[in-house]
């Protein structure tokens, strides 16, 4: 890291030397990143288990219509706060990869160790939802733009449109279909019947429901249209949510 | 379902705690772990209320095929069940129910389930007042001991749990597959198909994240770029070289979006949408009335005594004499000692063999009216919490009579009703 003199900070009382206040600078930055990594990994996985939950964890629940339009809309809400945060303080177009990848890395985690490790639920029933691409595609649009209000819009409905697209490569082979006693099933249909879960009845999944049913077939850019749509929304309301809450006011010191 | 003994669960600790110790952050773990279901830790057929057991389906005929397997071994779990006439108000109609299975975790997976003749691989309808067959196929996944429920959820009423038997796996879950036949022909193993893909793809673009955090993290860092945007010099930060960056990589990323998708396409080129939708119209078991009538003519359940008493009119219109054998509600099985004299084969904890007793154990004969009083006693009654029907809204008990002729006939019938508790010993009826 590089720290640069432009900034013109006062280096010579409290510090010996130009070089041990450099350090302390990089120090103290990789212990914010560590910090902010796990804070927001800790809220975001919350707040995304609460709100796409069952969409999110199993293979069974990832439709054409309900998961491509929840699970944007409701991970919007941290990618534009953190966005705001990085951005408008610190000039880092790395707002919504970082949030993204917090919450895949904190997914992977309880995947693997408790839906795994503890239940022995199989990966093919129970992997995330990808959405490091959606994350790429925020940030280097804002960072383009400049704008806040560009990134809403174009980036807001990039990032619903994106969804489907980034998750069929890993979702495609599941979507083979079987005969299974005479019934026909996919993949992901036959995972979630063979492998059970006692307290997650196959009624509960809600697969295409749904009254937007003009355009045949194609559900899913029906689906990703509206998602984006509201994501922009989201946008709007989460970037000031996460500007509200970027502020050092609730910290009584002088110089941060 | 409390499978998880101290020693199994021991084993497997020391055995994963490496891995997942690599693997897992502690302080992420932690965190992580808040939200995460965790299927299967309670025994949960006993926290229902009793009403609502008793009441809504009565399971009978259950039996496990097996209760020592290999892995890769079948077994069949198989029975009965009467949908209660008077379904509690309180609980959704089952007309969206879907045939479970109560495990720790998928030990054994569900090959098949049918409902009479039907596959019901998806959620299916069923009405009050009449009796069902089912069968589920389960193949045994991992070694230990579980305890193995029948159990039907039923929307808006919760999951409705039957009897459990004690199945024991031997082997090594390792040994485990899940032969599949596609439609176009192949086979596949379920159990791991696909999953190394899964985690190449997502790696490799969490991987991606990563260098692109890691790039502007290391130059200028966080506190720095905070000085410069605070002196108004933010604009500086993000350049035309940093803006031609940001371009290329977005342009990367595209593309290996596009080529990701299109070789998903090109690999798989016939998918399908997932199948769901109600299954109707299955059939109840087809058997001829019952020539056995009995009317609820009052009752009282002793909360010290553990005591279920109740009147009942009984009118035999068979051609055979008949006399009470089988008191059934929530799994439990009362049986009348002087009916069935060798004990069946049940599991322990639900079979009370001497919890049935009748005031007038005379067989009642053919065209013959009689009242009766049904004692039912049995602890099993208390330490299945049946005894906190005193405490249920719905004070009303409910389950099936089951009486016997001479030639071994069955005839089933339906009792339920008001019970009044009484807290005292000794109490009269
Ligand atoms: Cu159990």
């Amino acid at each position: 890291m590089s720290a640069s003199t432009e900034t013109g900070s006062p280096a010579g009382k409290t510090w010996k030397s130009k070089e041990e206040f450099l350090g302390c600078v990089i120090l103290t930055d990789w212990i914010l990143l560590v910090i902010l990594f796990a804070v927001l990994l800790g809220s975001f996985h919350i707040h995304y288990m609460l709100l796409a939950g069952d969409w999110d964890f199993w293979i069974d629940f990832k439709d054409r219509r309900m998961w491509p339009t929840v699970a944007p809309i409701v991970a919007m809400c941290f990618a534009a706060a953190s966005q705001s945060f990085f951005w408008t303080r610190f000039r880092l177009p790395i707002g919504a990869t970082t949030v993204v990848l917090a919450l895949l890395v904190g997914e992977w985690i309880n995947r693997y160790d408790n839906f795994w490790g503890w239940t022995f639920f199989p990966i093919n029933l129970v992997f995330p939802s990808a959405l490091i691409p959606m994350g790429f595609w925020l940030d280097i649009v804002l960072m383009i733009s400049g704008s806040w209000l560009i990134t809403a819009v174009v980036g807001g409905l990039g990032w619903g449109l994106l969804f489907y697209p980034i998750n069929w490569p890993v979702l495609a082979q599941y979507h083979q279909a079987a005969e299974i006693d005479g019934v026909l099933l996919t993949l992901a249909d036959l995972i979630g019947f063979n492998y059970v879960r006692t307290g997650t009845p196959e009624y509960i999944r809600m697969v295409e429901r749904g009254t937007l049913r003009t355009f045949g077939k194609d559900v899913v850019p029906v689906a990703a249209f509206f998602s984006g749509f509201i994501s922009m929304l989201v946008y709007f309301l989460w970037w000031n949510m996460g500007k509200w809450f970027s502020t050092t006011k609730y910290l009584e010191i002088e110089e941060v | 379902m409390k499978s998880l003994n101290i020693q199994s669960m021991a084993k497997c600790v020391t055995a994963r705690a490496v891995r997942l110790w690599i693997f897992g952050l502690a302080v992420a773990g932690a965190i992580t772990t808040l939200p995460a279901a965790t299927p299967a830790a309670a025994h949960g057929e006993r926290s229902q209320q009793a009403f609502l057991r008793m009441r809504t389906l009565n399971w009978y005929d259950v039996k496990w095929s097996k209760t020592e397997l290999n892995v890769n071994d079948e077994m069949e779990l198989t029975g009965k069940v009467h949908v209660f006439s008077g379904w509690p108000q309180a609980v959704a109609k089952p007309g969206e129910s879907f045939l479970n299975v109560g495990e720790p975790g998928p030990v054994l997976i569900r090959k098949s389930a049918y409902v009479g003749e039907v596959p019901v691989p998806r959620t299916f309808s069923m009405d009050v007042g009449k009796d069902y067959e089912y069968k589920i196929v389960l193949k045994a996944r991992r070694q230990g001991r579980y305890h193995v429920h029948v159990q039907i959820n039923v929307k808006d009423g919760g999951p409705i749990v039957g009897p459990g038997q004690w199945i024991t796996i031997k082997g090594d879950m390792k040994d485990f597959t899940n032969p599949v036949t596609l439609l176009e022909g192949s086979t596949i193993d379920l159990e791991t198909y696909g999953i190394t893909w899964t985690y190449i793809y997502h790696f490799f673009w969490m991987a991606a994240a990563a260098a692109w955090i890691l790039y502007w993290f290391m130059t200028k860092g966080i506190i720095v770029r905070y000085w410069q945007v605070k002196a108004g010099k933010g604009a500086e930060l993000i350049g035309q070289d940093e803006k031609r960056i940001g371009a290329i990589t977005l342009a990367a990323v595209l593309l290996a979006v596009v080529v990701f998708y299109a070789a998903a396409n090109k690999e798989f080129p016939r998918t399908l949408p997932m199948q769901a939708g109600l299954l109707t119209g299955i059939s109840p078991i087809d058997e001829p009335r019952s020539t056995v009538a009995v009317q609820f003519k009052g009752g009282s359940y002793t909360v010290p005594g553990r005591e279920l008493r109740i009147r009942v009119k009984v009118a035999n219109n068979g051609k055979e004499p008949v006399r009470l054998g089988e008191f059934t509600s929530a799994g439990l099985r009362f049986l009348n000692p002087e009916v069935f004299t060798t004990r069946p084969d049940f599991p322990d904890y639900l079979l009370a063999d001497r919890g049935l007793s009748v005031s007038d154990p005379n067989p009642i004969a053919p065209g013959e009216t009689r009242d009766l009083e049904v004692i039912v006693q049995d602890a099993r009654f208390d330490i299945e919490r049946l005894s906190d029907l005193a405490y249920d809204t719905d004070s009303q008990f409910g389950g099936l009579l089951f009486f016997f002729s001479p030639s071994g006939e069955r005839q089933k019938a339906e009792v339920g009703g008001p019970v009044i508790p009484r807290f005292q010993a000794g109490a009269a009826l």
